[in-house]
């Protein structure tokens, strides 16, 4: 029997999870997840990104993403008693290519931010190209750096699973596995690297989400999740988790052959966002990438959170002002992304 | 004692085999703890992982991740080859039905094919094993049905043979090997070690030329150390043993990695693999009995 038949039959049975406190809790919250993507798309109302310029990782990050919180909306009783599960983008560390992953100081300071807001903290990853992820902790610098400030780690890729009713129905899959972190959180927080991708052009919060998907069941890579389609899958994995933020981290960012082989671009950003189709937006205006055009993107519009610039209420500093383009592999599938046609490329 | 030998003992009283310290057993742990125990003499307790794998087993002969998760399948690899060292080391003939079960259902799965194309640089048309049904075969689960194969007598096997060239083929032009993309859009990618040293071990026993394997042993060699990682430890040093290379400090990593681990409270995965490293022989990737199929046999 295929994978894809796999899902589809058990998105037919109705059957009582294993784990039935944890399946009623992930119901539950996917429910709310869903009901506020519903909402949003009524209601059509304006979005807020915030982003912040000149920061530094050894700077007051805490603070940043605090203010950046606030901007947009959100505050600390929401978070009293809840559970917050931080996704850095780990996918193939390297100590040589420290800009390939999310620093561990902007992982620290979010943990530190919502643990004073009294939610209990942990940081969860699913390494995409690597089972080892002990190796993954120690060349990103980000198991030392947790250890020391008394955060626990979750190794998604090994975890118990269980399945959740595919609610973007973009791809064919009918169901999509969770790993058990993912399942008990109240908020799962995107916190992508900004980083050029050599196949859909941008990285960032939305498809950071693909590493909460379990490898034990979508493999090394989640080729799954290829073959049902990167943009569909993409949008489909956020349209089916509990309830997202964005925490960019755009300090030293990744431009040319990324998400891993690419050059290192400094920034000195950090964005921040309740709605990640807005967030990846806002990244991929300063990137100089037109937002529709990125395939992902363009199916979320709409359906997930706004694109469009007039959607999009800017808190922080003003995008136009940090403009500064992004060079991409000179492919026709990179070029066309170009917001402006005769920006930088690298063969 | 040392801590390795504290670990085999722990290893020996447990009761499930999980990724993660008091984690729910999974069969890739299991398999992994049945043939440390077996390589080490400890039959009766490996007998316990191996009569789990068949209690999981599908009535297709495959193996799933776990007991709840049927598919995907990859680990039935891992368990052909804890149930032929098990009967192998014990001389009892307990698991040769789920065995045999188990390497048809192998030969019958296959990770899908592509139409070359020019921005990939590996052979796209060679055939190996997935991950997942219906998707593209990558380097470990293909290692995996390799030394499984190969440990059943199937080393003559048309699959067993395309899967080795595989495995040259997704090799790294500078050595070493990731998840199984070489050149993407012109650029070679990263090298890791434990898919390197899975490679290796597919390899051990056969006769390539190709400079990629030395470069790849050399790689290994370069890259270990006391601060390696355990599974890529583990893996790294199975790789190089295979093809006869011991690195000198071997023990030593092998003793502080598990130290290290004791303190973080390691899960059965880690024993079994630190007991499998540091076990003298690898007579587990030997065949253990002739083939029951002739070479390139179709089954149905």
């Amino acid at each position: 029997m295929s994978h894809n038949e796999e899902h589809q039959r058990e998105s037919k049975v109705t059957r009582p999870s294993r784990r039935a406190v944890l399946a009623a809790g992930g119901v539950a919250v996917a429910g709310v997840a869903g009901a506020q993507l519903a909402s949003w798309a009524a209601e059509r109302r304006k979005t807020a990104v915030f982003v912040a310029r000149n920061q530094k990782y050894d700077g007051p990050l805490e603070k940043t993403i605090h203010d950046g919180l606030v901007a947009c909306g959100l505050q600390q009783a929401q978070f009293q008693g809840k559970r917050v599960l931080l996704k850095p983008n780990l996918v193939e560390p390297t100590r040589l290519i420290p800009h390939m992953t999310t620093h561990p100081a902007v992982i620290n300071a979010a943990a530190d931010l919502f643990r004073n807001w009294g939610a209990s903290v942990t940081v969860g990853e699913a390494p995409g190209h690597v089972r080892d992820t002990e190796m993954a902790l120690i060349e990103s610098g980000v198991g030392e750096a947790l250890r020391d400030a008394g955060v626990e780690f979750a190794d998604l890729n090994y975890q118990e699973v269980d399945w959740r009713r595919n609610r973007g129905r973009l791809s064919p899959l009918k169901a999509i596995y969770f790993p058990q972190s993912v399942l008990e959180a109240d908020y799962v927080i995107s916190m992508p690297k900004m980083k050029t991708h050599h196949w859909v052009g941008l990285t960032c919060s939305m498809k950071n989400l693909y590493g909460v998907l379990p490898g034990i069941k979508y493999g090394w890579p989640k080729n799954v999740l290829h073959h049902a389609g990167i943009p569909q899958t993409v949008v489909d994995i956020n349209a089916t988790l509990p309830r997202t933020l964005a925490i960019v981290d755009g300090i030293d960012c990744m431009e040319g052959d990324g998400p891993i082989l690419g050059s290192l671009k400094r920034m000195g950003l950090v964005c921040v966002g309740e709605s990640l189709p807005a967030v990846d937006a806002t990244v991929a205006r300063i990137m100089d990438l037109e937002p529709s055009r990125v395939s992902y993107l363009g199916l979320a519009a709409g359906r997930f959170g706004p694109i469009d610039e007039p959607s999009i209420e800017q808190r922080g500093e003003a995008w136009q002002e940090l403009v500064s383009p992004f060079h991409i592999l000179d492919e026709p599938h990179l070029k066309k992304l170009r917001a402006t046609p005769a920006g930088p490329l690298v063969s | 004692m040392s801590q390795l030998t504290r670990n085999l003992e722990v290893l020996a009283t447990s009761s499930s085999w999980g990724y993660q310290l008091d984690g729910a057993s999974a069969a890739e742990p299991a398999a992994l703890a049945c043939l440390a125990l077996a390589c080490h003499g400890r039959h009766e307790m490996a007998r316990l992982p191996a009569q789990w794998l068949v209690d999981i087993q599908a009535s297709d002969g495959s193996v799933g991740v776990n007991a709840t998760q049927s598919a995907p399948a990859w680990p039935t690899s891992l368990a052909i080859l804890a149930w032929n060292q098990f009967e192998s080391t014990s001389g009892r003939n307990e698991f040769s039905s789920a065995s045999e079960k188990a390497i048809r259902w192998s030969l019958e799965a296959r990770g899908k094919t592509a139409i070359q194309q020019a921005h990939v640089g590996h052979d796209t048309m060679l055939n190996g094993w997935s991950w997942a049904a219906d998707t593209h075969a990558w380097v470990e689960p293909t290692c995996m049905f390799v030394m499984a194969l190969k440990a059943s007598g199937h080393m003559q096997h048309e699959r067993t043979r395309e899967a080795v060239r595989l495995i040259v083929d997704r090799l790294l032009p500078a050595g070493g090997c990731n998840y199984g993309n070489t050149i993407v859009l012109g650029q070679e990618l990263l090298p890791h070690v434990q898919p390197t040293g899975l490679a290796m071990l597919a390899l051990a026993g056969e006769t390539s030329t190709d400079p990629r394997v030395q470069k790849s042993l050399n790689y290994l060699e370069q890259q270990l150390s006391e601060g390696t990682s355990t599974t890529s430890l583990c893996y790294g040093l199975l790789g190089l043993a295979a093809h006869a290379r011991h690195p000198k400090r071997a023990a030593s990593w092998l003793e502080d990695a598990a130290k290290r681990l004791e303190q973080l409270g390691p899960s059965s995965y880690k024993r079994a693999l630190l007991s499998l490293a540091a076990c003298p022989e690898l007579s587990w990737l030997l065949p253990t009995k002739p083939s029951t199929l002739s070479a390139g046999a179709h089954v149905s």
